[in-house]
This record gives C-alpha cells, structure tokens and sequence, in this order.
C-alpha cells in the first residue's frame, strides 16, 4: 500500500506542471489574439510614463541611499475628468464636461529618535470655485510615542491634523486610497471639505489588543476647526458674507476594532464642532444679508464597518448629524434652527485580478432626517422654495472600474445616477440673490468621471 | 437465506470494504500532501534581523504590529527598520498570508493610510532578495524575511511563537 502511495504521490507532483503548462497555453492563444490591443495600450501607457519616469528613478536615488534619521518622502498626482447631464461638480460639467479636480500632494517624515516622528504634507487641490489649487499646509505633526509592549502602544501628537473620523476622510485626497473617483459624499461632503479634513489640535491615540483576536485603535483630539473658507460659509451660513466664522475649541474622536487577519473593520468616530460668526457691520438696511452674532454647533456621529476577503470588500458607514444655530443671527431662516441629518452608503469591491477592480455602491443623504423628500422644507416657505424639494436629499447609484497599471499608476472611469442635488456645491451651482433659489439645478442628473492617478 | 443470496452480500461487503479502503487511502494521501505542502511553504523562508537586534523570539502580534508599522520599537528602545519585497513578489505574498494571516492589498492600504495622513511610515521597499540580505545585513534594527537559500550566518532567524 505504502509503495503505491508513493508512486501515486510522484505521479501527483508531476501532474500539477503538466496542469500548469495545459493552464499556460490558452492563455498565450489569449494574450495573441490581444495583441493589438496591448500595443496600442503601451504606445498610450509609455506617453504616460515619461513623465513618471524621472520621478521615479529620482525616488530610486531616493531609496537606495541611505538618509538621516529614516527620512521618507511620498506624493501623488491625480487628475479627473467630470461630466454631468446637468449641475456643476468641480467646474462647468455640465457643459461639454471639465479637466476641474486636480490633487497633488507631497509629504516628508523623519524619525529623529526611535519614538518621534515628525512629518508635514503640502496639498495642492483645484476643485471647481471652492479650490483654487493654491498649495496649503495639510497637515505637519509631531508624534511621540509614550509607550510600546507588543501590540499595546500609546502616544501623542500636536500640530495640524487630520481629523480622523469614518474609514476615508484622513486620506480623502490620495485616490489611491480611495475607493472611488467621488468619495460617498453622502459622509464626504466635499463642498465642507475643508472644514471636515484637518485641524490644528493636540491628539492622544491608543492601539491596545483585544484578547488575542484583533485591535482597538482609539484617538481622541481637542481642536481648533479651519473654518476661514468660501465653500464652508457657504455651506454653513447659505451664503458667503462679508464677515466670518470663528474658531473655537471643538472635539474629535474615534475608535476602530479590527481583527487580527484585518478581516472585519468595526469604526465609530465622533466630532463636536462649535463655531460662530463675526459679522464685519452691523445690519442694516443698506446690507440685508449681513447676519448677528450667532453660533452654531454640528455635532456629528459615524458608524462604519468593513468586510475584507481575498477578492471583495464590502463596506458600509452611517452618520447621523445635529445642526443647532443659536438665536443671535439675527435671522429668521438661522435663528434657533435645529437640524438632524442622516447619510448612509453600502459599498462593494470586487478584485478581478490584482490590476482590475469593480466597485458598486447605494449612497444617500437627507439633510433632514425627519422631512426625507423636502416637502415640509418647501411647505414653510412655498412662494420661494416650490419645486426645490430635491435640494434637500441625494440619491447616488455608482458603478466604476479600476485599472491598476503598475503599482505606481492607476486609471480608473465610474458613473453616478444621482437622484437629488443635495450635495452639490453652492458655490459650482450659485444662488440668486433676488429669489434665493439656485439658478439651474436639476433633480434627476448623470455623472461621468476618468481619473489617472500617479504616486511614489 | 440461502447460499446464494449470502455469497451475494459477501461480495457486496467485500467490494464496499475494498472500495471504503481505496477511499481512506485516498483521504491519507490527500492528508499526507496537504502537510506536505504546508511544511514546505513554511519551511523555505525565515523572519530575519539585524545580527544587533537582541531579540531571538518574537510573539505572532509583535510580528503583526512591526509589519502594520505600529510597534517602532524593539525591547531595548531601539529603532525598528522594516523592509519588504513588493506586493506581487511570491516571497512577500507567501509571508502576509502564512506568518501575518492578511492579504498583500491589507497592508498596502494599511501603509497607505499611515503614510499619507502623517501618522507613520511605510516598510522600506526592496527591489530584489539580493537587495533585502544587504539591508537586513547593514542597517542596525533591520527586520525582513528571506528564502532559506540566502540565509547565512551575517543575519539573524527570529523564532516566532
């Protein structure tokens, strides 16, 4: 018996190459027969690369020499092209389409002593009239590691930071790092984006192991929000005023289970944000839209939750998000405004192969959780708001592909059905100030985008 | 009953034990390649370290913690150096699955996310294995993995409990 299971198990090991080069051949018939295609695609891709090229073998410098104290440098380079049947996102979309988000960024971090790390990234955004492109300060952080056992470790960091809530919003400008071209912008909002991405703060964070099956990794930071922008204003207060908004205090935090293989991802973040306005004049009748002193306080929670297998990944998060304002603005539209939203996306990766990936995801927002379709919005003022219902949810259906080129480049297309206009920019989609309505929104609209992305 | 009808069952029995044997024989061979298989995949390649690293067993969630590049340092306060071959190398993919019990595109997006909001750094990359014995060999507080084949007494076999 033993004998013939040895000769079996010999002629077992020469069966799987004799089933591999079976495997081989019709994937040479294959790779023949899309010939054409994978020339006319290097022709394409060697264009593209250039550039990349010089980059690269500066990084491979980079790389292969050694720095002082663990110097590492990183950045990307990404460009979009949107399309829209009707509304703006990120420029004129809506007509003829538009070359409007462009996102480059470059960070560099040392490690001085073995338990600080010191790092800063500059970010460059254009994204249509509420980014310039103008390069900021992201973020710069120095972050000292107070104690370290195994998996257990505890640390500090000050400086400005990016503010750590749902599963994206740390790294939102990378779109490698990002499962779309358009964050669920349901969570996502980019027309607030400056507001939600980083603060000057001082953060205490934790990693601690939970009995032997996975990770608890908590922050928790006191923060002065960045508020001092067109698009908040705007998104906050209904219109950009001639005063602005204060900085004030405000509290962020966020706690992550993952399990030890990084299968299941459980998230729940938090943010208390207080800020209030300081108009630039007293009201008076030559400026009406000036408003009072008023404050105002978002205090959102996020839950999130992550399923990862070989092939797909299955993500979903939901918010849930209290506006109040005070009663010093003055305004009858403000004043003592309370204001519950809700936002919930559920998400699906799928990994064909290591280059090709599908991704198909349900995204919805209500700004008013208790009014879903507007109605009672449009109800308290109907002579001004009729037939605006739509501004007050967003309905988002999308369905992309990506393409993994080489680890270092990426191009990716989606499409979005979008029912409503929620989300949209005031700022892409500007308001009368005669009629207080938005000149040209639609409620039903279409969204195409291509992204190239390039990292190192 | 008579005779017939036994010697029937008989060899119904016979062929059901024979056919039963075949199948064991069968599920052991299965076995014995199943374990065959995973000794090799276990056996070919080794955690390595600097020879100045003072620790010669590591725990599997130290070793999980210095590849998700949240635990920086070794028990004697000094620096970890982590490096890595790319994520389709077979090498790295056979380490991730086997010693981390994670995918290659998890801690890519794990790096991703440290790097990239400034809250740490991502594992040195190497180009070749070549290139990974000489980092492993030069750089004080190095940790990588190498094939059996390329291990010598210039670097350090970490046992991982």
């Amino acid at each position: 018996m033993l004998f013939v299971v040895g000769n079996l198990s010999v002629q077992a090991q020469e069966v799987p190459s004799q089933k591999q080069s079976e495997l081989i051949r019709p994937l040479n018939k294959k790779l023949q027969s899309t010939d054409l295609f994978a020339q006319t695609d290097e022709i394409g891709a060697s264009r593209v690369a250039e550039k990349p090229g010089l980059v690269s073998t500066a990084m491979q410098w980079l790389r292969s020499t050694d720095l002082p104290g663990d110097l590492q440098i990183h950045g990307f380079v990404s460009q979009a092209y949107i399309t829209t049947s009707d509304n703006n996102v990120f420029g004129n979309s809506d007509n003829g389409g538009s070359f409007g988000l462009t996102e480059a960024g470059l960070n560099a971090s040392v490690r001085p002593l073995p338990r600080l790390q010191l790092s800063a990234q500059v970010l460059s955004r254009r994204a249509g009239k509420g980014n310039s492109g103008i390069p900021r300060l992201d973020y710069a952080i120095l972050d000292y590691q107070l104690y370290s056992h195994e998996a257990n470790q505890f640390g500090i960091r000050v400086g400005r930071l990016k503010n750590p809530f749902g599963f994206y919003n740390e790294t939102r400008d990378v779109a490698f790092t990002r499962p779309s071209i358009l964050l669920p912008q349901s969570i996502y909002f980019d027309r607030t984006r400056n507001l939600g991405l980083s603060s000057d703060s001082v953060q205490l964070y934790g990693d601690v192991a939970v009995f032997d099956r996975g990770t608890f990794s908590t922050q928790f930071g006191v923060t002065l929000p960045v508020v001092d922008n067109r698009d908040t204003e705007s998104s906050l207060l209904g219109l950009v005023r001639d005063g602005s908004l204060n900085r004030e205090v405000s509290y962020i935090g966020r706690g992550i289970f993952e399990t030890n293989d990084k299968r299941l991802r459980l998230g729940i973040s938090g943010i208390w944000l207080n800020t209030s306005y300081d108009p630039k004049n007293p009201i008076s009748s030559l400026n009406p839209l000036e408003l009072g002193p008023g404050g105002l306080e978002f205090t959102p929670v996020f839950f999130s939750a992550q399923y990862n297998a070989e092939r797909w990944t299955l993500t979903s998060e939901y918010a849930i998000r209290p506006f109040q304002y005070n009663h010093n603005f003055q305004n009858p539209n403000l004043n003592g405004l309370h204001v519950v939203g809700e936002s919930y996306y559920f998400q699906g990766e799928y990994r064909f192969t290591p280059k090709w990936e599908g991704i198909l995801r349900y995204d919805a927002l209500f700004t008013d959780r208790s009014d879903r379709n507007g109605s009672d919005w449009v109800a308290e003022n109907p002579a001004r708001r009729h037939g605006l219902e739509h501004s007050r949810f967003a309905k988002d259906i999308t369905v992309g592909l990506r393409w993994n080129v080489t680890p270092a480049f990426m191009l990716r297309a989606e499409y979005h059905y979008v029912n409503g206009t929620a989300w949209l920019s005031g700022l892409d989609n500007p308001i009368d100030l005669r009629t207080g309505r938005p000149f040209d929104t639609d409620q039903h609209w279409h969204l195409f985008a291509i992204q190239a992305s390039y990292r190192f | 009953m008579n005779l017939f009808h036994f010697s029937i069952q008989v060899r119904i029995l016979r062929y059901c034990l024979s056919r039963a044997r075949s199948y064991f024989g069968f599920a052991l061979f299965i076995c014995f390649l199943g374990v065959k298989a995973d000794v090799r995949a276990n056996d070919h390649y080794e955690i390595v370290t600097n020879l100045n690293v003072s620790e010669t067993a590591l725990t599997v969630n130290s070793l999980r913690s210095i590849f998700s590049m949240s635990l920086k340092t070794w028990s004697d306060g000094t620096k970890i150096r982590v490096f890595v071959l790319s994520d389709d190398d077979k090498l790295h993919k056979a380490f991730s699955k086997e010693k981390l019990n994670v995918f290659p595109y998890q801690l890519r997006s794990t790096w991703d996310r440290l790097v990239f909001s400034g809250t740490g750094q991502a594992p040195v990359r190497v180009n070749s294995i070549e290139e990974m014995r000489d980092k492993v060999i030069n750089t004080p507080g190095a940790i990588g993995y190498l094939w059996r084949a390329n291990i010598d007494e210039n670097v350090k076999v970490l046992q991982i409990k």
